[in-house]
């Protein structure tokens, strides 16, 4: 990452904290400020945490100004590789999608092909081919489904399922 | 002697064959948990809380403290066996421990990293049962203005002091204290920042939370960043030690337990300190081929004296965990987390309330370590092949036990969107070198604080004096502006210390 830009989403980062402030200081200002013999009532903490955050937000933008944010581990300066993320934020997403029609097995099987494929495809030597398809739909599956038993019988939490069987 | 009664009744209900089954499966998940990279104790207990609902809580605490210092144990190996530490607390044992491995000793490092552990746990658990009930019976005198500054003392040390800039750290804290506002207030059932969202009106589920910065950021981070680093294993050797190995490491593991233990105690939270002092220790008392193997060859001493610091301190972090339900770590925030949803407060009046758990829980430390150690010694070359699982079907297969978590806990879809929303949250934080620890315990101490801060009020007739005015609270908060200033004054003085040298 080039310098200008490290110190632009540093900029960004900051900024974000104060847009957090703002938003909690305007929901604090519809919470009752009835108090009691507390002194402070319900919306005490919430102008708090705001005005923290707002100070905080501000401090982080001034750093990034500045030369950059302090104390910082060095070494981070790896490129991203976005098509990775897409392939996982993809199966992530799809997954919240699809949980409550397709199932838990089926869902989490798709979620896992996806995520596996963005993180070989991330690797110095990407093992792709009809093959690796293979073993991650296999995987997933061998994966999800003893999962998805385990808790829905045993520990009887509940996970949607394909069909009422309790099996899929 | 009522101590001992009460742990010899912790060891009956602890040794019913379904609860020894619960610690079992609990150590060698734990044990898993620490061996694979991408995973640690904080995500597995909270991917597992949904489990709460259904298995009653004496079982399911002693599972979850199984996980969390199983985990202690198995974090070693791969410190040891990896060139990239499992976990933050086994970062001092990597740079001893790999040095041995790659000189061909990886056998010696990893036994003496087990029983060191084995003897620093089980001392740590001694100290546990000794003095918890005590601490428990002094808390009982406190009022919520000491235990507002105790928390306020627990959130200055996890936020300020423990991570590398305080506004980060305080910034983390900050957006912890804000998740742990949503929701119905406390003392007047006010709703706050819940929209018109219903999910919302229960507040944000601590799993969510958990397990999207810790599991679902770390998978998005290994498939942005991690994919090029290309790990090195070093081979294993016959896991013994010979006389030499064995006089070098009994005085470090004593040494080592006896600064890890107090920092434990104390709601200062992290076993980063402790073991960096820990490995320091050992280093200034090294003599001559010992010292030299410091940093080459690798001492043994710098496994044996970090790992014993760091389960030392896990262990009496329970101390501040049951007796004043103040967690200083992700672990334990999580822990305190699973009391909550069973409707207990830990506190002073566990040890009174809820005594047959709490007894019961402390005995299972003493039977788990010796499981520990049994799992780890003779059986290390199995948890040894965990190490092969490949990258990209590890952290996928993470993704499915996030999904149980996530969904299993509301059995809403929407959460499942907020878990990656969460996770891209802990992906940034991560980039920018925030804590994630001080958004989990301000997340879920926040709201503790806040009752006990508006019933010091209350008692205070409105009036903040109330802090000053009585002894104990004044005491603490002068402790917590000494451990704000402290490591600034400190630097200060160095840099000055620095600029007159040179």
């Amino acid at each position: 990452m080039d310098a200008a830009r490290k110190l632009r989403d540093q900029t960004l980062v900051g900024a974000g904290v104060i847009a957090l402030a703002v938003g909690m200081g305007y929901g604090a200002i519809d919470i009752p400020s009835d108090a009691g013999y507390a002194g402070v009532g319900p919306n005490f903490l919430p102008w708090v945490v705001s005005i923290a955050l707002l100070l905080c937000g501000g401090f982080l933008v001034y750093e990034a100004r500045s030369g950059g944010f302090r104390d910082m581990e060095d070494g981070d300066d790896e490129k991203p590789y976005w098509p990775g993320f897409v392939w996982m934020s993809t199966g992530l997403l799809v997954n919240a999608a699809l949980i409550t029609t397709i199932g838990f097995v089926f869902s989490c099987a798709l979620c896992f092909v996806l995520a596996a494929r963005g993180l070989r495809n991330a690797q110095a030597t990407p093992t792709g081919g009809l093959r690796s398809w293979g073993t991650d739909i296999v995987l997933g599956l061998l994966i999800a489904a003893p999962v998805y038993w385990m808790f829905t019988k045993f520990l009887a939490i509940g996970l949607p399922g394909l069909t009422q069987s309790g099996w899929l | 002697m009522e101590i001992w009664n009460q742990l010899l009744q912790g060891f009956a209900t602890a040794g019913t064959p379904v609860n020894l089954m619960w610690a079992f499966v609990g150590c060698a998940l734990g044990t898993a948990v620490g061996v694979l990279p991408g995973i640690g104790p904080a995500t597995a207990v909270a991917m597992l809380l949904p489990i709460t609902a259904k298995v009653d809580a004496t079982a399911s605490m002693i599972f979850f403290a199984g996980i969390y210092y199983g985990a202690m144990y198995g974090g070693s190996t791969t410190s040891i066996l990896l060139n990239t530490p499992g976990e933050t607390a086994s970062m001092v044992t990597a740079m001893e421990g790999n040095k041995m491995a790659k000189s061909g000793r990886a056998g010696a490092a990893l036994a003496t990293a087990a029983i060191g552990s084995f003897f620093a746990g089980t001392v740590a658990t001694i100290v546990v049962t000794l003095f918890a009930p005590l601490v428990a019976e002094f808390a009982v005198k406190l009022g919520p203005p000491e235990y507002f500054c105790l928390m306020l003392l627990a959130f200055t040390t996890v936020s300020a002091v423990l991570g590398q800039s305080t506004v980060r750290g305080l910034t983390a804290l900050f957006v912890g204290l804000a998740a742990g506002l949503i929701g119905m207030d406390q003392i007047t059932g006010q709703a706050r920042y819940a929209g018109n969202v219903p999910e919302l009106l229960d507040g944000v589920e601590i799993v969510l939370v958990a397990v999207g910065l810790f599991a679902v950021s770390e998978a998005l981070h290994a498939v942005l960043f991690e994919g090029r680093i290309v790990e090195t294993e070093n081979k294993l050797s016959r896991v013994h030690m010979d006389r030499s190995d064995w006089r070098r490491s009994i005085p470090a593991w004593i040494r080592g337990t006896a600064i890890g233990t107090p920092f434990g105690c104390i709601p200062a939270g992290g076993t980063e300190i402790p073991t960096f002092l820990s490995y320091a220790t050992e280093k200034k008392l090294a003599k001559g081929e010992n010292l030299k193997e410091f940093g080459t060859k690798g001492a043994i001493e710098g496994v044996a004296g970090p790992e014993a610091a760091n389960n030392a301190t896990v262990t009496a972090a329970l101390i501040p965990l049951l007796t004043l339900g103040i967690p200083v770590s992700n672990t334990t925030a999580i822990l305190l987390g699973a009391f909550q949803n069973y409707g207990i407060q830990p506190g002073p009046q566990l040890f009174s309330s809820s005594a047959t758990l709490v007894w019961a829980l402390i005995a299972s430390l003493y039977i788990g370590n010796v499981m520990l150690l049994v799992l780890n010694l003779p059986l290390v070359g199995f948890w040894v092949k965990l190490l092969k699982v490949p990258k990209p079907q590890l952290y996928a297969g993470i993704l499915i036990f996030a999904t149980v978590g996530a969904y299993g806990m509301r059995q809403s879809a929407f959460d499942l969107f907020l878990l990656y929303a969460i996770g891209v949250l802990g992906l940034v934080m991560r980039r920018f070198s925030f804590p994630t620890a001080p958004v989990v315990v301000g997340m879920i101490l926040g709201p503790l604080a806040e009752a006990q801060l508006r019933n010091a009020m209350s008692i205070g007739e409105g009036s903040p004096m109330i802090f000053l005015q009585r002894p104990m609270s004044l005491t603490l908060l002068v402790i917590v502006v000494v451990v704000l200033l402290a490591p600034r004054i400190v630097k200060q003085f160095s840099r000055r210390s620095i600029e007159a040298i040179g």
